[in-house]
Formats: structure tokens, sequence, C-alpha cells
């Protein structure tokens, strides 16, 4: 897994003159810049040419997709920031919601109560994953691709494979609500969530802490960062935030299935690649963008329903999701191609 | 002398893995004496069979010190195409082996060649190639099996050379020696493992370190679509779902067999016994019938008992070699 890390060496040498005329390429080369032209060039074309596309329930499904795509991106975006990846999002998300149906239907626990404690049930599963990662040593795709198998074997064992279907009604009325026009109100959850973890990485020291951990871990711990305990928060925040999208999903569908995310939870794998590294999160840490990540579940999203609604297959769809995520990683090494040779990294 | 010796090969990667079988093969065999019975010990050779040269395509990539999340997708994607080609073109038999062998090698050369070329991480390639061959399967297929298998492929997979060793055995003999000969003998083995080890040091020596990756995901896509075609075999039908649960039991079997994930290191006859842990512990659980899905649990547990185990190798070679004895 070696992987040149363009933005880790930035040359010094006359960048103070390139920085105010390569400002505007800069800001044209981005990731979110290329991103928000993608999305308003490919809504465009389908809201002329499908009348159906810009229906108002249309535009509800769409935005509830939106912002369950954003969160599995997200949570994520949240571990490949300290360098590491989790392979079991899908089955922490699913275990999560599982363990939100069981308090709310079996034990009939207050929803109050049984949201955080998903939440936090999603928290300690990630944080499970990185206390094993910091103590073995052993890169995270090994330990969480075990752990995959360990979380939705257990998950399938006790809930014996069956889905709680009599959740509170509450549950299936927020997946069904609307914030304001058709705007689902779980895309709303998501922005906020959004917004939260803006605030973590841009103006909290645990935030900035995650980031360094991610870029050098060897620099970080030299300049007093505790890497190890980092990390683990890396992997409890991924875990926390696998368990909202869980949750969106169950209320969504307005019950807690154990194949809502297929088997062993492998089917989240791609969109919550596909969002961050369109997104221009890099894959070696040290970096995050979470608007990218939004952007880039909103173009997945706006692409694939597009695509839906001209009545291509749904498995070529499949196929054409591959497609996007191979091109994102080549057009963004090509984009560091060119800033390297006009010297602007 | 002797004592070191026996030792020694204490030390190697397969005996720990080895010895677990025998282990379990006594126990289980004193519990549930039909465990050894002719039927049970095909049906359990031909699942190893096709699991061997499953674990041998992920770990030529473990090899190079890289990883294929595409290895399954391609296996069900060359396997439809394998039957379809029969079905509805009425390509003979052999013919489609060699298209269905000749789909894995270039889709795991275009694999090889994007890693290499551009130096973007294996995994987040073979995740976008993963859906790609998925996609295409599915769109080929609408999810919908091929029934129309040739009675002498059915027959390759279900029957008996002599006793209860079944035909699959063969292809999984060849697969497993061929490769064996390719690490010991072959200069393109040898750079592999270089390259794996040390990539920047195995290109100052000289190695076309392109050329090397594009080889070995060739490799391990023909070893991918052999063991789709051998699965068709077995199962009788050209299933579309086929390689959707090679992932994880493809990383355990060389896993437990010592191979070390970062590369230059690969151990054919530990992965075996990686395979055949794997085959007797799944077996086990139906004979005992206990519930399948702790089939996962125990795996999911093995990768992490296998990686603490050499881990622990790793940290006693590590002290032995600070106390100045050659391990």
């Amino acid at each position: 897994m070696t992987m040149v890390n363009s933005e880790a060496a930035p040359q010094k040498t006359s960048a103070e003159d390139y920085r105010r005329s390569s400002a505007s390429l800069q800001v044209l080369l981005s990731n979110e810049f290329g991103l928000l032209t993608l999305i308003i060039v490919a809504a465009t074309v389908f809201a002329a040419t499908l009348p159906s596309f810009t229906s108002p329930f249309s535009l509800f499904t769409l935005s509830r997709q939106i912002g369950i795509d954003t969160m599995i991106g997200l949570s994520m975006m949240a571990v490949i920031v300290s360098g590491g990846l989790d392979l079991s999002v899908g089955a922490i998300g699913t275990s999560a919601a599982m363990a939100f149906g069981f308090f709310a239907e079996r034990l009939g626990i207050s929803l109050i109560l049984c949201v955080p404690a998903a939440l936090v049930f999603g928290a300690m599963l990630g944080g499970i994953n990185g206390w094993v990662i910091v103590r073995s040593g052993v890169h995270s795709f090994i330990i969480t691709l075990a752990s995959l198998s360990i979380f939705f074997g257990v998950m399938i064992y006790l809930t014996k494979a069956e889905a709680f279907r009599n959740l509170p009604l509450e549950v299936t009325a927020f997946g069904r609500m609307k914030a304001f026009g058709p705007v689902s109100v779980l895309l709303v959850t998501t922005l906020g969530v959004c917004g939260g973890l803006l605030v973590l990485y841009r103006l909290t020291r645990l935030g900035r802490e995650m980031l360094a951990a991610g870029a050098n871990p060897r620099a970080a711990e030299l300049s007093g960062v505790p890497v190890g305990r980092t990390i683990i928060a890396c992997h409890m925040l991924t875990g926390a935030l696998a368990a909202a999208a869980g949750l969106m999903l169950t209320a969504r569908t307005g019950a807690a299935v154990p194949s809502m995310a297929g088997q062993l939870g492998q089917d989240w794998l791609l969109p919550a690649f596909l969002a961050p590294v369109l997104g221009g999160t890099l894959l070696t840490g040290g970096r995050v963008s979470v608007i990218g990540t939004l952007l880039g579940a909103t173009f997945v999203t706006v692409t694939t329903s597009g695509l839906l609604l001209m009545r291509v297959s749904e498995f070529w769809v499949q196929a054409v999701l591959g497609f996007m995520l191979l091109a994102a990683v080549l057009i963004d090494r090509a984009r560091h191609t060119i800033l390297r040779a006009r010297g602007m990294v | 002398m002797d004592n070191r010796r026996g030792l020694q090969i204490l030390n190697n990667d397969w005996a720990g893995p080895a010895l677990i079988c025998l282990a379990s093969i006594i126990v289980i065999s004193v519990l549930q004496p039909s465990f050894l019975s002719p039927f049970n010990i095909l049906v359990l050779l031909s699942a190893i069979a096709v699991n061997m040269v499953i674990a041998l395509g992920q770990l030529v990539i473990i090899g190079i010190g890289q990883m294929n999340l595409a290895l399954g997708t391609l296996g069900g994607l060359v396997g439809v195409c394998f039957v379809g080609a029969i079905e509805v073109w009425g390509v003979p038999t052999p013919l489609a082996i060699m298209m269905g062998l000749g789909i894995g090698a270039l889709a795991g050369m275009v694999n090889g060649a994007i890693i290499a070329r551009t130096g973007i991480s294996a995994f987040i390639i073979t995740l976008a190639s993963l859906q790609i061959f998925k996609g295409i399967n599915l769109g080929i297929t609408k999810a919908q099996p091929f029934y129309g298998v040739p009675d002498i492929v059915k027959q390759f997979g279900n029957t008996a050379v002599i006793g209860p060793l079944p035909w699959l055995i063969l292809p999984m003999l060849i697969t497993a020696l061929g490769l064996w000969y390719l690490f010991r003998c072959l200069r393109i083995g040898r750079y592999i493992l270089a390259v794996g080890g040390n990539r920047q040091a195995a290109e100052l020596s000289g190695i076309d370190t392109v050329g090397t990756v594009i080889w070995a995901h060739a490799i391990s896509g023909v070893l991918a679509a052999t063991a789709g075609m051998m699965l068709v075999a077995r199962l009788q039908i050209g299933q579309p779902t086929i390689g959707d649960d090679w992932l994880i039991s493809s990383f355990a079997a060389p896993v437990i067999g010592g191979a070390s994930l970062s590369g230059g290191h690969v151990s054919i006859a530990g992965t075996f016994f990686g395979v055949v842990i794997i085959a007797i512990i799944t077996q086990a659980l139906v004979l005992f019938s206990i519930d399948p899905f702790v089939v996962q649990i125990v795996l999911g547990g093995l990768i992490l008992w296998a990686v603490g185990i050499n881990r622990f190798r790793e940290w006693r070679f590590a002290k032995m070699e600070a106390a100045g004895v050659r391990p």
C-alpha cells in the first residue's frame, strides 16, 4: 500500500510569487470546485431530460439518500484521517441499528435514550477496533477484516437474523419527515454532523491532533500528541458515525434489518470510500475535507438516481460506480502532477 | 544436533498450523467417527482444493506487499462468463476454459498496470475493480444463474479420481506446485518477493518493478479465474454470487499460515495448512450441528489469533537476534 504523498513535500522556492497568480487556478483545480461543477452539470442535464427528476417525491428521496450516503462516507473519512481504514463500518452500522431495535422494541426503552445508546454502542465497537490496532501494531486492514467477521457473526447469532419490525411509530415518522420544502430531515441531520466535524477538525485540539497523528505519527508523538489514544478516538468517531448511518437507514426502512448493509456489511464499502476519495481526503491520512465528502456523496447519489430514472439497469449502475471511483483517483493523481509541475503544491 | 534440527522445524511457518491441523483431526475424529468416512473426506478435500486456489491468488499479492479485494468478484465474473460462453455461444469446453483464464489474466494485468503506473494504493484500485467486475457480472446475468454446465464439467467437480481423492485436487496441485516452483526457481518469483520486501531497494538493484507488479496481478487473476471455474464445476451452475464470500477466507488462510502482510515473504505450505484448519473447523461446526453463523465469528477470531502469534514470533526473533542467536 505505497502511495506517493505529494502534499507532504511543499516547495518553498518562489512560493510567494506563485501564490497570487496561482490562487485562482488552485481554486479551479480543487476537488470541491470540480465536484460542485459536476453536480450542477449532472443535475441540470437530468432535470432537463427527465421530468420526474424534479418531482417533489424524487427530490425528497434524493435528499434522504444524500443524507445517508454522506453519513457513511463521513464515518470512513473519520478513520482515513488517521492513515488507517475500517472495513467493518457496515458491520458496526448494522450491529448498532440492531442494538437500537432491541432496546426500542424488546426492552421498550424511550427513544430519547435508545438513540444515544446505539451511538455509544457503535463508538464502543469502533473503540475495540482502535484499541486492538494500537496495541498490536498490525495494520487496520487486517484487524478490521477480522472484526467485521466477528461483529457481524455475533450480531446474526444474537438476533437469529430476524428483523425488528415493530419499532415505535416515531422512527418511521422521522424517516418521512421533511424539514423544509422537499428536503428530508435526514439530510439536515447530516448537515448538522458535517458542521460538528468542521468545528472538530478546525477548532479543537483533539481534531488537530487527529490530523497530526495521521500526517506523521512519529513527529506527532515527538511533539507531545498521544498518538495511540488519538487513533483510538478516530476509530470511536468512525463507529459512532457508522451507527448514525445505521439508525438513519432504520428510520428510512421503518425497521432494523440485519441485511441492511448486505452480506457482512460489505455493501457500504464502496460508498464509504467513494465519497471521501472523490472529496479529496488523502488515503495516507493527515488531510480531510468534510465539505468534499458531502459533495462527493451528493454527486454519487445524483448520478445514481438519474441513471436509474433513465432506466439504466441497477446492475450496470454498480459498474458505473466502480468506474467513478477509478476515474476519481486517476484525476486526483493527474491534478497533483499538474500542480507539482507548476510548483504550486 | 538432532534436537536442534527438530526445533528448527518447529520454527518453520507451517509447523504451528500443521500441528493444529493434526490435533484437531484427532480430536474431532475421536468425538465424531463419521468425520473420517470416505465421503466426508471427499467433501472436505473438495472444499480445501477450491479454497487453496483462492488463497494462493491472494498470497501472490500479499507477497508483493499489496492486497487484492477484487479476487472474489473476478472469480465470479469468470465463472459466469465460462458457463455463459458454453450455454449462449456454444463454445467448446476447453476453449471456454482458456477464455476464462485469459479474462482472469487480462483483468489482473489491467489492475496491476494501473496500480504500478500511478502509484495509487492497491486497496483503492481493487475496490474500484471489485465493483466494476460485480456490475458487469450482474449486468450480464441479470442476477440469474446460467444452468448450461456441460456434464463433463459437473463430473469433474463432483467425482473422485481414486478413493476419497476428488478430481478438484488436480488444479489445486498444479497451481500450488507451479507457484512453489515460481517462488523457488524462477526469476519473476524472486522479483515479486524482492519488490514486496523493499520496493525502493528492488528498483535500485535494477528490477523492473512495474512489470513485476503487473505479473503478480496477472498470476492472481489467473488463480481467481481457476477458482471461479472450479466452483462452477462443484456447484454445477454458473451462480452470479460466486466469489461474494472469498474476501475474508482469502486473507485468513495466508495469515494463519504465517504470511506477513507487509510483503516479501510467502509460505505455500503454511497457506495450505491455513486452508485445512478453516475447512476442518467449518466442517466440525456442521458435524456438531452448531449454528453456521458461528463460522464467521470463529474465522474472525482465527485471524486475530494468527496475527497475535505472528507478532509474538517477530518479537521473539528480534529478541534472539539482539542476544546474538541466529534464529
